[in-house]
């Protein structure tokens, strides 16, 4: 979990731990349900040290962190915004399967097409997954939008595969 | 397009039409032979409209022809009126010598004696009028020597229709009144319509006797169908012991030969006949068969515009993106719509041509009875207004057929056109809803009638055209066969006005024929997907086939019902009333005669459908959906 | 499918479908064994050109093979006449297109009353079990729409419910949201999956990872061949949080 995206969830008012993991998986829906509590806490004691938090006690006094109240410093709102403007994006990593690939033709260890193949079944169980827990999803929720986005992402990566199987193919038999 | 010059912008559509119909070079052929058979009939017609005055005017002028032929007024005095006393005679035959210094007379011949005999040949009796010439030749109306010599004592000349009925040769001996003569020579006159029409000096009837059996008697001292023959005037009155009962001619020219027929109507105690008259009875017959070709013509045109539609429009329909891309790429309405009338154009032209000369060529076939006239056989010939009239009507059926299908495919927006592949089927909800309760077979063959109900509109009215062709047909058969020599027509006559039935017969089938070719394959093409479908769906393909063939066969029920009733009888009302004839001396055909011409047309529809629909229902299922992904 | 006594629903063996003589010899479909059980839901995916289509429509008896059995419940389907062929189609089998196929002038009720009609079922039946299956796929509403008055998606829905008018014993399904947009393909699919769920048996033919995921059993073809096969049931990965990098 980064921490960005846990001082961005903070941004809008002062916010207890609970709140915090309540809204996270509102957002996340069934995605969220895998989310161990432990690590949003343990990302916030760096956060705190970091000093882009601040932690008030909350009115019962108790030691709790999930009855903590957090805000954020002004370095905390200044690296949120930063955060915000960035382009970032997360890149899949096609270059180490397509080595993968290569290697494994250049030194005989397999045949590509079965490590696609198997790539493949991996990446079908996967698009499964998203896809029924989809649309157990009411229409419109966030958690839905998220799922459309993981199964078209999926659906990118089985496209790329099925080049892969045409290249590999059309190699060994040109061979 | 004001970008390009004109002549750039017909270069343009030129060449789009002519690519185009290079690549559908079977539909092209279709459309030719469709509208060929159109213009073939009708350049007959026309051909032998020309053909009909043609010869009488050579042999007129070959013959210095008279503009008025005179005659004593002869009544038959057995009849019971009283005949004319011997005073009378002579100032009748004063009366006839002086018109040859009437006002406007300009030259004569005669008066030549005529008598009425019975001349045997062969075993062949036939009653004449004999009239007795002079050995030199006349001023006016020097019968044209075909064969043999000029009259001399002993010697017969007979009109040349005459001996050709008679089969009479130059040399073969005949009997006049018992008499035996020699004959000399075979001659046309322009004087007198040839045989059987002559013109009566003495009373006579041409054509079938009134309430009596052919071959019966006529009434006493009325000859029948008498023939013309010449001899010299010697011969002539030593037939006739009595010189009372000779009648006369007399030939005369006028001043102004347009005038014949009014100075035959203001002259007097004299019976006369105009030029004018003379032709119109020589030319009767080929009049008439002018009129069943020109009928013939209309059918066979109507059933072009039928089958030019359903082609047209099945072109248009897998033409909708073609016209989207012309548009796509800058074409106007009106280039699109030029371009496709001017592939129809084009053919149209063609067909204009090929049946110009096919009808001249088969025109001959028709006029060989103008024997009796000379140049009256095999040389009929194309004229300009002729020409003209055949294409402007190939033209008209082009533009008439095309217009419609070429207008909406320009209107089509191109979004629409480049989107949608073909015309969207037609939906008639009641036959839809009618055929769910039908057997399958029908209930498919009602839908695909109900896609296209302009096509099916088209087929019912291209049999009932045909049906009632033939309804009228069936009677005109049906008179000449029954009542020889009915209507004032000898063999001959009979024989040529068959023939002219048989071309307007053979032709009216052949292009039905082909237009329920054309209909059924337009069908089969359009039902590819829908068949294929089906087939998907659970239908056998003998269902489908079935259902494409029905579809043909109930229009053709309907259109043969229809051609009979009203169709045929007011087609036959109708030819009536334009030719002016007596429709009640004709017997409508019997009910089984009827009968079997609606089954035929039926079992013959499924003849020619039989094929197509069995192909169309046997298609690759597989191959024909993956095609209509495209 | 372990039980012996299972007859397979569909059942290939040694299919083999040829176009073209020697040089320009094209093996469409080569040497294909499968069985597909009752109530199972399988995809066959695979590159255009591979063959799928092709096999289909030889399990379907839209097409005939060049060599190979096909046997549908058990009864050998490649070399009975086209009547037996057509017959078997109304009643056994149920068809749908990537190009929907739906009749243009024909009401989305006549449509799916039509495969029940070609069978010889009264009107009124074929009606009320139109009326049914458009009621199932969401379009009671829609009965008396004309497929131009409909979405992509419910056309297909449509063309899904006409597959199903005579009960068939399996639907096959040919690239069915090749013309669709992202939604009206989880409408498909939705279809589909609710279908599965009432033991409905479904083949389907498509490059869609989205539909073979919805599978039992999903089929890899190369040249006319198959080439993987993978399980795809057993639950989940249980490991949703690996899809969003929650976990590693």
């Amino acid at each position: 979990m980064q921490q960005e995206v846990v001082l961005a969830m903070l941004a809008k008012e002062p916010t207890h731990g609970y709140q915090l993991r309540t809204r996270l998986r509102d957002a996340l829906g069934p995605l969220g349900d895998a989310m161990n509590a432990g690590h949003v806490y343990v990302t916030l004691t760096r956060l705190e040290k970091a000093g882009l938090i601040a932690v008030e006690r909350s009115a019962d006094g108790t030691e709790r962190s999930d009855r903590k109240v957090y805000t954020l410093t002004p370095d905390g709102q200044q690296r949120v915004a930063e955060w915000i403007a960035e382009v970032s994006w997360p890149k899949p990593d096609l270059a180490e399967f397509h080595l993968k690939l290569i290697a494994a033709a250049a030194a005989g260890l397999a045949d590509p097409l079965t490590i696609v193949d198997t790539q493949r079944r991996e990446l079908l169980h996967r698009l499964r997954d998203a896809q029924r827990t989809a649309m157990a999803e009411p229409d419109h929720s966030d958690a839905a939008l998220l799922l459309e986005g993981i199964v078209l992402r999926l659906q990118a990566d089985l496209r790329w595969l099925e080049a892969c199987e045409k290249n590999w193919t059309h190699r060994r038999s040109g061979s | 397009m004001d970008r390009f010059p004109l002549a750039g912008r017909l270069l343009l559509v030129g060449r789009l039409a002519v690519r185009d119909l290079r690549r559908r070079r079977a539909e092209a052929a279709l459309l030719l032979l469709a509208i060929m058979t159109a213009t073939t009939t009708l350049t007959l017609g026309l051909v032998l409209r020309d053909a009909a005055g043609d010869p009488y005017r050579s042999t007129r002028a070959a013959t210095s022809g008279p503009d008025v032929v005179a005659s004593t007024v002869r009544v038959a005095e057995s009849a019971g009126v009283p005949g004319p006393g011997k005073p009378a005679r002579s100032t009748e035959l004063t009366e006839l010598a002086e018109l040859a210094g009437a006002p406007g007379v300009v030259g004569h011949s005669g008066p030549y004696p005529v008598t009425a005999a019975r001349l045997q040949a062969s075993g062949r009796t036939s009653d004449v009028q004999a009239v007795g010439r002079d050995a030199g030749p006349a001023s006016v109306d020097r019968p044209e020597v075909l064969r043999g010599g000029w009259v001399r004592d002993g010697g017969v000349v007979l009109e040349a229709a005459f001996a050709g009925a008679l089969d009479v040769r130059v040399g073969d001996p005949v009997t006049l009144d018992g008499r035996s003569f020699e004959v000399v020579g075979v001659a046309v006159t322009a004087a007198m319509p040839p045989y059987p029409k002559a013109s009566c000096i003495f009373p006579c009837m041409n054509g079938a006797v009134p309430g009596g059996e052919a071959g019966a008697e006529p009434p006493p001292g009325l000859l029948r169908n008498p023939g013309l023959v010449w001899l010299t005037r010697t011969d002539v009155r030593n037939l006739t012991p009595d010189p009372d009962s000779l009648a006369y001619v007399m030939n005369l020219k006028l001043a102004d030969p347009d005038g014949a027929q009014a100075f035959s109507d203001a002259n007097h105690g004299v019976a006369m006949q105009s030029w004018q008259s003379i032709l119109e009875d020589a030319t009767e017959l080929a009049g008439d068969s002018q009129i069943l070709l020109l009928i013939g013509a209309w059918l066979l045109g109507l059933l072009a515009t039928a089958s030019l539609s359903v082609l047209v429009g099945g072109r248009m329909a897998a033409q909708t993106r073609r016209v989207g891309l012309l548009k796509a790429v800058g074409g106007t309405p009106g280039l699109v719509a030029a371009v496709l009338l001017a592939e129809y154009v084009l053919v149209a032209v063609a067909a204009a041509a090929a049946g110009l000369a096919a009808g001249s060529l088969a025109a001959p076939l028709l006029t060989e009875s103008g024997a009796g006239l000379v140049g009256g056989t095999g040389t009929p010939s194309i004229t300009v207004p002729t020409a003209g009239l055949v294409t402007a009507v190939a033209l008209g059926v082009a533009v008439v057929a095309t217009a419609v299908p070429a207008v909406r495919a320009a209107r089509t927006g191109t979004v629409g056109a480049l989107a949608d592949s073909a015309r969207p089927p037609r939906r008639v909800g009641w036959l839809v809803a009618l055929s769910a309760r039908l057997p399958v077979p029908l209930l498919l063959a009602l839908r695909v009638a109900a896609r296209r109900p302009r096509r099916v509109v088209l087929g019912v009215a291209s049999i009932a055209i045909t049906v009632s062709g033939i309804y009228v047909l069936l009677v005109l058969n049906a008179f000449l066969a029954g009542q020889p020599l009915s209507g004032g027509y000898g063999d001959a006559q009979v024989e040529v006005l068959r023939r002219a039935l048989l071309v307007v017969t053979a032709t009216l089938l052949s292009l039905a024929a082909v237009n329920a070719v054309v209909i059924t394959w337009a069908t089969v093409l359009d039902n590819r997907h829908s068949s294929a479908l089906a087939r998907a769906l659970g239908a056998t393909p003998r269902e489908v086939s079935t259902a494409l063939a029905i579809a043909q066969v109930l229009p053709a029920l309907a259109g043969a019902v229809l051609g009979v009733f009203p169709g045929g009888y007011a087609l036959f009302a109708a030819v009536n009333a334009t030719t002016g004839g007596d429709g009640g001396r004709a017997p409508l055909p019997p009910l089984w005669q009827l009968l079997a011409v609606v089954l035929t047309t039926v079992l013959a529809v499924a003849a020619l459908t039989a094929v197509p629909a069995r192909l169309g229902g046997r298609r690759p299922v597989a191959e024909t959906l993956r095609a209509g992904l495209t | 499918m372990s039980d012996a006594a299972d007859i397979p629903v569909l059942r290939a063996r040694g299919l083999r479908k040829e176009y073209g003589k020697e040089e320009g010899l094209v093996r469409a479909v080569d040497e294909v064994d499968l069985d597909i059980g009752a109530g199972e839901t399988v995809a066959i995916m695979g590159p255009s050109g591979c063959g799928k289509s092709t096999l289909l429509h030889l399990l379907g008896g839209l097409d005939r093979p060049s060599g190979g059995q096909v046997r549908l419940n058990g009864r050998r389907i490649d070399d009975i006449g086209e009547k037996a062929l057509a017959q078997l189609r109304r009643t056994d089998i149920g068809f749908v297109f990537q190009a929907f196929h739906l009749m243009e002038e024909l009401t989305a009720v006549e449509n799916v009353e039509l495969p029940a009609l070609l069978a010889g079922r009264s009107p009124r039946a074929a009606r009320r079990r139109a009326e049914e299956l458009l009621e199932r796929v969401g379009l009671a509403g829609r009965a008396r729409f004309l497929p131009s008055a409909l979405s992509g998606g419910q056309r297909q829905r449509v063309a899904v419910a006409r597959a199903l008018s005579n009960e068939p014993s399996v639907v096959l399904a040919d690239e069915p949201t090749g013309n669709l947009d992202s939604a009206a393909t989880l409408d498909v699919l939705q279809l589909f999956e609710g279908l599965h769920g009432s033991g409905q048996t479904l083949v389907i033919v498509t490059h869609d990872a989205r539909i073979a995921a919805t599978a039992d059993r999903m089929i890899s073809m190369r040249d006319g061949a198959f080439v993987d096969e993978t399980w795809l049931t057993g639950g989940t990965t249980g490991r949703l949080g690996a899809l969003i990098g929650l976990e590693d």
